[in-house]
């Protein structure tokens, strides 16, 4: 994530649990795009608009990750 | 907004020339009444003109507004029968619609962006979603509700953790995507550009936006020229389509420069249709000074 955003902060410095939008790290939507861009590349599942469980879902590192994980078809 | 409100009313209750007579006043009022509005239109006026403006000068650039705004109402209601419209570049748009995967078309607050619902009048099947802020959303669909129930936009509000991706289901039906690119919402990082001889600042993110999106962008504006006449503006900005990304800042920067470059030309070209009611080049100087 640090490498398709060009973030200026090492992994180890992201808490897994850090809210990722507006505050604690302070992604912003389009940031959240590039994110689900990357995702649906590398593992296969589309993020969906308007879907109840995204606020949920890019809340933290760990409840993004816990998502791909349980979804993810490659 | 307040502007806005009154205006609705009398078009919808006295007619296009009726209500035409009662812009004059409306203008006046303004003119008077509000010496911020008044300012920023002198500033912009002297830039675009090169010459301190006149009292006319600006009574004609409110006017200008005032009538852009009252003719919205009926742009809403389809009564293109009231205006004359020519079209530029109506066949770039469509080639670059054909490629079926949508495209955003960046405006400003430059003439009348409603002006494209005239598009729609000879059943071509353009498709348009406006991207704006949640407030601005709320607001104006309120009022076309108001003013045509079946006119309700799709609109997409800014500010939800999935905004970019409804962008993108849009795009994938082949929808236009539209927005106001001329004004920061506070947070975007901004790019330094030249309007109109001077120093100001745009922000990257609508830009920013179409690139990571790899879609083509355009550029629209309608000219309000006055009487009942309107020239529709569609001019090529970029296409992302095959911008790699290590290629992408310096794609997003040139796409920006040539959108400056274009509102540059068409405030030259219509200088009454510049609709930043406040001073434009100090307010993104102010905002490079302190990146909040």
């Amino acid at each position: 994530m640090i490498e398709c955003l060009n973030l200026e902060v090492t992994a180890e410095q992201i808490a897994p649990d850090a809210p990722l939008y507006g505050d604690g790290l302070g992604l912003d939507s389009i940031d959240v795009l590039e994110v689900a861009l990357v995702v649906s590349k590398r593992y296969g599942l589309q993020l969906q608009s308007g879907s109840a469980d995204n606020p949920h879902i890019f809340k933290s590192l760990r409840s993004l990750s816990d998502h791909i994980a349980a979804q993810r078809t490659r | 907004m307040l502007m806005l409100r009154v205006m609705t009313w009398i078009s919808l209750r006295l007619g296009r020339r009726a209500g035409r007579l009662v812009l004059h006043p409306i203008a006046g009022y303004f003119l008077l009444f509000a010496p911020a509005s008044r300012r920023a239109s002198s500033a912009y006026l002297r830039r675009v003109l090169a010459r301190p403006p006149r009292w006319r000068d600006l009574y004609r650039h409110i006017f200008t507004f005032a009538a852009t705004i009252h003719d919205r109402v009926y742009l809403i209601n389809r009564r293109f029968d009231l205006f004359e419209f020519e079209v530029h570049g109506e066949e770039m748009l469509q080639r670059l619609l054909a490629g079926g995967k949508g495209l955003f078309l960046m405006g400003a607050h430059l003439g009348s962006f409603e002006a494209i619902r005239a598009l729609g009048r000879k059943d071509t099947d353009f498709r348009v979603a406006m991207l704006m802020h949640e407030d601005n959303a709320r607001k104006i669909n309120a009022m076309l509700a108001a003013i045509n129930p079946e006119a309700v936009q799709d609109i997409i509000g800014l500010g939800h953790i999935d905004s970019m991706l409804t962008v993108q289901q849009r795009l994938d039906q082949g929808c236009i995507v539209g927005m106001l690119a001329d004004r920061t919402p506070g947070n975007d990082t901004l790019c330094p550009v030249r309007i109109l001889g001077a120093d100001a600042n745009l922000p990257r993110g609508p830009f920013r936006m179409a690139a990571l999106l790899r879609r083509p962008v355009a550029f629209m504006t309608g000219l309000y020229l006055g009487g009942n006449r309107y020239a529709i503006h569609f001019d090529r900005l970029a296409d992302f389509s095959t911008v790699a990304r290590g290629e992408r800042d310096a794609a997003v920067e040139l796409a920006i420069t040539r959108y400056a470059a274009l509102l540059d030309q068409y405030c030259r070209e219509a200088p009454y249709n510049w609709f930043n009611f406040f001073d434009f080049w100090q307010a993104s100087a102010a905002a490079t000074a302190s990146p909040t």
